[in-house]
């Protein structure tokens, strides 16, 4: 009698377990519709500390250096962020999160705030509220310094060097469809290919190419930036108010003080060295210089400004998408 | 005679297909007595050495011992096993442990007794049966007839009041046979309460009080040893006996 | 160059931070092994109880094991139980819920087939001793069972700790993502490190598989028929 029972409960825990592996499939399948809710301002000063999702292999925005600390531009800030909104730099609790599950960190509620290289786009401003952007990328080209290019002009008949699925690749088709691209699976096989000469020129994103040539002597990123900026800024959980303007109202009064540029000087410099001009990557404010932006669209043709809307949406996919290959 | 040690009054088993494998059997032991059940394959008598100790569960019928009957017994089975030892056909040591271990298990796990107690009396009981230079080895060590030696006393450790043998000698080598059936011997010589199945047909004439010959699920004839063999009453007796002594003019 | 690569591993407490992802990932897979263990033999007994409903439902949970990827599995548990449940459990925990679920159904198999090869003549001689069914599972079946589960449960618990390096992607720090981790610090200013990273990561995942493959070996031959 003692074994049927015992035998019955065990089949109801297997059943159980079963059901409940299936309601949350189920209730997966769904995504989005369901979020556990985030902690507003209130209850993060109440806790005194602030959940903050990094990067922890994203060199220079989140890593951990040799001593188990994690740096970084991100890291910078949101020691900063702690530091004014609790009181101490220490209160900032870092979580390291992977490119692809930073909307789920906030939708999950894990943490309170995203600061992991996050670019805002269209798609995932739906799931996620984005606060003032603190950084901006755009497209960057690396050549030798003895033939380098310094403007999109000089890569007419010359080859260009990108990687298939980038956003430079879809850049350079939209618009220039006149210059040869020379397109390579992996990031390695196009730098090798560069350093061989299988090509004049070699564009992706500027801090990756910055960074790279800061590292190979004989090569200079001639256009330091080029096509659509992205923009970088911390995300918290859609709704969250409160917390979103905490960030802001952060963000706006950092200015002042040039902070990001501070920031920069950290934890970017050692990186990209002393030829780039931090305005090309650093937002103060949340304040966006278009100019240069419009200087770059004028120069190029009017289809640049029309296919906007398309080329943002391929631009969003990029970087999730090396850095989840990054991951693996 | 007194009081039989056990009962078995209108037993009846069929398997799922209803085919009847044991028809309406009743039959009783005394203590001290020997009986040997044979009859050709399939006649029911392994079936019915398991339906006593209730490892198959009867359809209808009544099982006594000492007079107490314990056909629907469910929570103190144990307790009836522990009085009706049982031998098998097929080497049934426990791998998993050491000869002297096959023989302390149950004794120390059922009947709580003492281990040092139980590991005497098992040390004398396999030097009995010439085996006592095995008790550390596993069972995989031992030839079948060894095996069996150890399986039999590891049932006379428990005491039991009634030992059942089935067809223990079936699957061992010939040359193997009669050293397990001298233990057997010995054993009734003792004086030892035996329900025993077999197709040794000269060991059972040597050793029953009392011949059981079934056949397709009933007890066909019951004689003494020397009637059944020399002088069987019924004819299926006959045909079943001379089945062997065809082979044996054959050769 | 060659010298400036093998830096990597003792510079600061690098050396020291890979032998703690090591423990993480020992941990996370030691902890569900020994869930999946027990829970695997009370699951093999209830698979072989002779009841169509106990044996569909047990059907479809092997069955959603098989299927699902562990990331998904891991994702679901991570942040699924956080989203839909309001269970907000650490990496760590989700991971040993997901091996352990995993693992259970893996050894649950494993024992079921394992019963059902003891003859069955092994259960009468427990019975006809005398000896209770517990008893008989616990002295004469599961030992038996153990033996003959001894070389899948190894493979299972090294590939447990292979498949542990999916556990960083719901943020728990292990020994490869600690390899990441010091391959991309050192992106800049030493591009070997990845190499000698590897290989360190590599020559550590070894050092514990093999001692359990060679352990696995060793009872295998002493526990043989």
């Amino acid at each position: 009698m003692k074994k049927k029972i015992l035998a019955v409960l065990l089949a109801t825990g297997v059943a159980a377990t079963t059901l409940l592996g299936g309601s949350i499939l189920v209730s997966a399948a769904d995504d989005g519709g369901n979020t556990a809710q985030a902690r507003t301002l209130d209850e993060i000063k109440k806790d005194g500390k602030i959940k903050i999702g990094v990067f922890s292999d994203k060199n220079p925005f989140g890593y951990v250096d040799e001593n188990g600390d994690v740096q970084g531009y991100d890291i910078y800030f949101g020691k900063r962020l702690a530091k004014d909104l609790l009181g101490s730099e220490d209160d900032a609790e870092f979580t390291y999160v992977e490119a692809a599950s930073r909307v789920e960190y906030l939708q999950s509620a894990k943490v309170d705030v995203i600061l992991a290289n996050f670019t805002v786009t269209d798609d995932r401003a739906e799931k996620v509220d984005f606060a003032l952007p603190y950084m901006k990328v755009a497209l960057g080209v690396v050549s030798p310094d003895d033939a380098l290019i310094k403007d999109v002009k000089d890569l007419e008949g010359k080859k260009l060097i990108v990687v298939k699925g980038t956003t430079a690749e879809t850049y350079f088709t939209d618009n220039y469809p006149d210059i040869e691209l020379v397109k390579f699976d992996e990031y390695q096989e196009a730098y090798d290919a560069l350093l061989d000469g299988r090509g004049d020129a070699f564009s992706t994103d500027n801090t990756e190419v910055l960074a790279w040539a800061q590292q190979n002597e004989g090569f200079s990123v001639g256009i330091e930036s080029l096509g659509d900026i992205d923009t970088i800024a911390p995300a918290v959980q859609k709704g969250n108010t409160d917390l979103l303007n905490a960030i802001n109202d952060e963000i706006k009064s950092l200015a002042d003080e040039q902070f990001f540029h501070k920031d920069f000087e950290e934890t970017l410099k050692p990186v990209y060295g002393d030829n780039i001009n931090p305005d090309d990557l650093v937002v103060e404010g949340g304040v966006v210089d278009g100019e240069e932006k419009a200087e770059d669209a004028a120069e190029t043709e009017d289809s640049d400004a029309a296919s906007d809307d398309t080329k943002e949406a391929e631009t969003t996919e990029e970087p999730e998408e090396t850095e989840a290959a990054d991951a693996e | 005679m007194g009081q039989p040690i056990l009962e078995v009054e209108h037993l009846k088993k069929s398997y799922v297909n209803n085919v009847p494998i044991l028809d309406d059997v009743s039959f009783s032991l005394q203590k001290g007595e020997v009986v040997v059940i044979v009859g050709p394959s399939g006649c029911g008598k392994s079936t019915f050495l398991r339906c006593i100790n209730r490892l198959e569960e009867i359809d209808t019928g009544v099982l006594k011992l000492n007079g107490v009957s314990y056909e629907k017994e469910k929570k103190n089975i144990s307790k009836v096993r522990e009085k009706i030892g049982m031998v098998f056909q097929s080497y049934d040591l426990f791998p998993n442990m050491t000869i002297l271990n096959n023989l302390l298990l149950a004794p120390m796990k059922v009947q709580k007794r003492n281990k040092e107690e139980v590991k005497k009396e098992a040390e004398q009981l396999l030097d009995r049966v010439g085996l006592l230079d095995k008790k550390d080895n596993y069972p995989r060590q031992l030839s079948g007839g060894q095996k069996q030696r150890v399986a039999i006393v590891r049932a006379m450790l428990m005491h039991p009041e009634i030992m059942l043998l089935d067809e223990i000698t079936a699957a061992l080598d010939p040359e193997m046979v009669r050293e397990v059936l001298q233990v057997v011997l010995e054993l009734a010589k003792t004086g030892m309460t035996m329900l025993i199945v077999t197709h040794e047909m000269e060991f059972a004439r040597s050793v029953a009080d009392r011949v059981i010959f079934m056949d397709k699920g009933n007890i066909v004839e019951e004689n003494t040893p020397e009637q059944f063999f020399d002088n069987p009453e019924t004819d299926r007796a006959k045909q079943f006996l001379n089945s062997f002594h065809y082979e044996t003019v054959k050769k | 160059m060659q010298n400036m690569g093998i830096e990597v591993l003792f510079k600061g407490i690098n050396s020291l931070r890979l032998w703690q992802g090591l423990w993480v990932t020992i941990r996370i897979a030691l902890i569900s092994m020994v869930f999946s263990i027990i829970l695997g033999f009370l699951l093999g007994m209830v698979m072989n109880i002779p009841n169509k409903i106990i044996k569909f439902i047990c059907r479809i949970y092997l069955e959603i094991v098989r299927i699902m990827p562990q990331l998904v599995l891991l994702f679901l548990v991570y942040f699924g139980a956080a989203k839909h449940l309001g269970m907000n459990l650490s990496g760590e925990t989700a991971a040993v819920i997901v091996f352990t679920f995993w693992g259970t159904a893996e050894m649950g198999d494993l024992v079921r087939s394992a019963l059902i090869s003891i003859p069955k003549h092994q259960y009468d001689s427990g019975y006809g001793l005398g000896l209770n069914k517990w008893q008989v599972y616990l002295y004469i079946i599961l030992p038996q069972t153990i033996r003959r589960l001894l070389p899948s449960a190894v493979n299972l618990l090294t590939r447990m700790i292979k498949t542990t390096s999916l556990v960083a992607l719901i943020g728990v720090v292990e020994v490869l993502k600690v390899g990441k981790q010091i391959i991309d610090a050192s992106r800049y200013t030493n591009p070997t490190a990845a190499l000698w990273v590897y290989g360190a990561v590599f020559f550590m995942y070894f050092i514990i598989c093999f001692p359990f493959s060679r352990l696995s070996r060793v009872l295998e031959k002493k526990f043989a028929d």
